[in-house]
């Protein structure tokens, strides 16, 4: 067991040794494998991005071959117009080459049909040349006789001829100058009529000259009115412009005045400001006055009171007063009844008489002291009665004075609001007159800029009026001018109505011209008709003498000659018949060629409508080829994208690879 | 007259209608205020009445009236001077007498004329005392001249007696 363990171990060692070999290689393999992946990855990376640089390129090359395809669409319209034009006109020569070729082949029967007759001719001919041989003889003779007649004949027939020809070229001259006549007739009819047409606009051309004129008048009136209302315009802008100088000097000063209102407002302010306050302090003032005129109504009532009981002791005072006087006198009275008793008693009563005398001394000193405070309690009662009088004046005129302040006091206060209101307003004025004053410094400049505007305007109105007064003058030569032409345009007309006349006159002789020519070219023909007739007459001589010729044997020698000349028309009328063969055959030819050219033409025709079919084809695979082109060029745009996520998915594969190589390589080590 | 030129007389002074008079003394009895003067009956106008003084009834004439002045109503100043002739008492009532006055007799003038016929013998004579002019009232020929006044002077006396 252990042995086979062992073995088995060999046997599995081995094992591993041959996968562990056999893994190297498949890795070794692998890493190949990988290796190659990446190169063909890189390799469909390059390709990829070729790819899709080409793409773009294809794109950019789609876009153009769009844009060029939209191109040859559009000239391959033009070519599909140009062929079917160009079919039309093929189709168009094939007509008249059928008919041409109808045509040729009329000509081509008629020169069979005149060849026959010209063979027949010819042998009638030849047979007329054999009789005429026989005749010959005959007609010597004749012929010689003739001769003469013949020849003068000839002479005739040559001068009928020639007065044919003439006549003809005469009657040509005369068709040239009818038609020249026709031609000057209907030139003149022409010239009638443009002249009619030009008289007709020479007249117009008058009558709008006139129109012109009056217009030209009327425009000069009204340039002249123009110039005047310019002129006026640049007076009164002279005017505006002063005013407007004036008005700047005024609204500077305007602007100055409001500063200075501004000022004063101020001014105004603080004085209303002060005023407040003073009248306030008025206010308070009254209140006080007020009461101290209660207090001085109470204190004139005090004295007045006091005044009263003065007077009251003054009377008490004089009562006393008269008391005293009472007793003064009475002591006079007394001392001088003592003196009357003491000279009585005489010696004895001396030194009493000297004491009564001093008694009465005294009496009399108290008599007049009395007397004088009698006076001074008088003016005393007086003045307190007066000061009653005044202070009840006093009193009134307290009350009164009370009832004023109290008025005043009312006054003050309607004042007080008066003045707040008038600083409210004077605060408003204030603010009005600083906003007026910033106002009036942009009416200032305003004004200015009106002033210089005006000044230009002044200015320019001024050139105006130099240029209207040129243009006035201008306008007056063009009134000149106008009238001139009217009056060239006038005669112009006249000169037209003459023409108009002359050429109805040349008309007229145009058409007497044409009927003229008309009548000679009639008689021309009947001229040439008559020559006809006389060349047929001449001919019927001719043939008359021939018959002659023939009649007579005589003039077989004539007639010989005459066979000759048979013979000579026998071998023209051979050269004819050769020439109208060679005709036939040339037309033959011609007519062949011409039913080739109409096979051609078909041909061509066909063709072109092939080509027309194909260009319609070409355009319609163009326009195929352009909305492919589009859808390509949209394929191409879905191709780019899908190679663009190819390519990163190719980018990712790469980078996978590369994983995978490292890995490996991890693996591997 | 002569010898007794020196001599000097006192006088009572006194005024009527602001001209003063001056009366001598001796024939003064007494000065009093006019006070509770009594009418009389039917006498004339220039006596006032009758007053009561020191137990006597006196008789009382207003000078004024005596002599033509206007009459003036009583006052302070108004005086009643007694004065005594031939032991009768006669009141005179003046507008004042408050003075008391000598006078040396060579002092005294005559009255003129012009005045002593208007006058007559009421004045006895003229003099100056100071600036003042004074009139000398002559007391005897004025009682004496008054007939109305002896006749109520004998009225007096015989109710005086």
């Amino acid at each position: 067991m252990a042995r086979i363990k062992n073995t088995n171990n060999i046997d599995n060692n081995e094992l591993i040794k041959q996968k562990n070999i056999s893994l190297d290689e498949n890795i070794d393999e692998l890493v190949e494998v990988a290796d190659e992946l990446n190169s063909g990855v890189e390799t469909q990376i390059e390709s990829l991005d070729d790819l899709m640089s080409r793409n773009e390129e294809l794109s950019a090359s789609l876009k153009e071959t769009a844009t060029q395809s939209e191109s040859i669409y559009s000239s391959s319209e033009e070519i599909v117009s140009g062929v079917n034009e160009l079919a039309a006109s093929i189709e168009q020569v094939s007509k008249n080459t059928k008919v041409l070729s109808n045509s040729l082949d009329q000509v081509a029967t008629a020169i069979e049909q005149s060849n026959a007759s010209i063979q027949s001719v010819t042998s009638n001919a030849q047979e007329m040349a054999s009789s005429a041989q026989q005749v010959t003889t005959s007609m010597n003779e004749l012929a010689s006789s003739i001769k003469s007649v013949s020849e003068d004949t000839d002479a005739l027939s040559v001068s009928i001829n020639e007065t044919s020809a003439t006549i003809e070229e005469f009657s040509k001259s005369i068709q040239s100058v009818t038609d020249n006549a026709d031609n000057l007739s209907s030139a003149a009819e022409q010239t009638s009529s443009s002249i009619n047409e030009m008289a007709s606009s020479i007249e117009e051309v008058s009558a709008t000259t006139e129109n012109l004129n009056s217009i030209v008048e009327q425009v000069s009136v009204s340039i002249e009115e123009l110039t005047k209302s310019i002129q006026s315009v640049a007076n009164n802008s002279e005017i505006i412009n002063q005013a407007a100088s004036e008005a700047a000097s005024s609204s500077t000063e305007m602007e100055s005045s409001i500063k200075s209102v501004v000022k004063l407002t101020k001014q105004a302010e603080e004085v209303g400001h002060k005023m407040t306050k003073d009248t306030e302090e008025g206010i308070s003032t009254a209140q006080k006055s007020i009461q101290g005129l209660s207090k001085i109504n109470d204190a004139i009532k005090n004295s007045s009171r006091v005044i009263n009981e003065m007077g009251k002791r003054s009377k008490e005072i004089s009562k006393i007063v008269e008391t005293i006087n009472l007793i003064s006198e009475r002591t006079n009275l007394l001392s001088l009844n003592a003196s009357i008793e003491a000279a009585r008693a005489g010696d004895a009563g001396k030194g009493f008489a000297v004491i009564a005398e001093e008694i009465r001394n005294l009496a009399d000193r108290a008599a007049k002291a009395t007397s004088d405070i009698s006076t001074i309690i008088n003016s005393l009662q007086e003045v307190a009665q007066e000061a009653v009088v005044s202070s009840n004046e006093g009193i009134r005129i307290s009350e009164d004075v009370n009832r004023l302040s109290e008025d005043s006091l009312n006054g003050l206060n309607k004042i007080l609001v008066g003045v707040r209101d008038t600083g409210i307003v004077i605060s408003q004025v204030a603010r009005a007159t600083e906003e007026q004053a910033a106002a009036s410094s942009g009416v200032v400049n305003s004004i200015n800029s009106i002033a210089t505007q005006i000044k230009q305007i002044a200015h320019a109105t001024n050139e105006q009026a130099k240029t209207s007064t040129s243009i006035s003058q201008n306008s007056n030569q063009m009134k000149k001018i106008a009238q001139q032409v009217s009056i060239a345009m006038g005669e112009q007309g006249k000169a037209a109505r003459d023409i108009i006349k002359a050429a109805q006159n040349t008309t007229m002789l145009a058409i007497q011209t044409k009927k003229a020519m008309t009548e000679q070219a009639n008689a021309l023909k009947q001229i040439v008709m008559a020559t006809d007739s006389m060349r047929k007459n001449a001919a019927s001589t001719s043939k008359a003498i021939a018959e002659q010729t023939l009649a007579g044997e005589q003039i077989s020698q004539e007639s010989n000659r005459l066979v000759k000349i048979i013979n000579g028309v026998v071998k023209s009328m051979s050269e004819q018949s050769e020439a109208t063969k060679q005709i036939s055959n040339s037309s033959e030819s011609i007519r062949r060629q011409s039913e080739q050219i109409s096979v051609a033409v078909e041909q061509q025709a066909k063709t072109a409508k092939e080509i027309t079919s194909a260009i319609n084809n070409i355009s319609k695979h163009i326009y195929s080829i352009s909305r492919s082109n589009n859808e390509n060029s949209k394929n191409v745009g879905n191709i780019l994208s899908l190679l663009k996520k190819v390519r990163n998915i190719t980018d990712t594969n790469a980078k996978n690879v590369k994983i995978t190589r490292k890995i490996i390589n991890n693996l591997k080590s | 007259m002569n010898i007794n030129e020196t001599k000097e007389s006192s006088y009572i002074l006194f005024s009527l209608v602001d001209t003063t008079y001056a009366i001598e003394s001796t024939f003064v009895k007494q000065i009093e205020m006019v006070e509770n003067i009594t009418p009389v009956p039917n006498s004339p106008s220039f006596v006032e009445g009758v007053i009561f003084s020191r137990g006597q009834v006196i008789p009382s004439i207003n000078l004024r009236e005596r002599f033509g002045f206007p009459k003036k109503e009583f006052d302070l100043k108004t005086r009643l001077i007694v004065v005594s002739i031939d032991k009768r008492l006669i009141g005179l009532i003046v507008d004042k007498a408050n003075e008391f006055v000598s006078i040396k007799q060579n002092e005294i003038q005559e009255v003129p004329e012009t005045i002593t016929s208007l006058s007559g013998k009421y004045l006895s004579g003229f003099t100056i005392l100071g600036k003042r002019p004074i009139l000398i009232f002559n007391v005897e020929e004025a009682m004496n001249l008054s007939d109305i006044s002896q006749n109520i002077l004998e009225k007096q006396n015989l109710t005086g007696e």
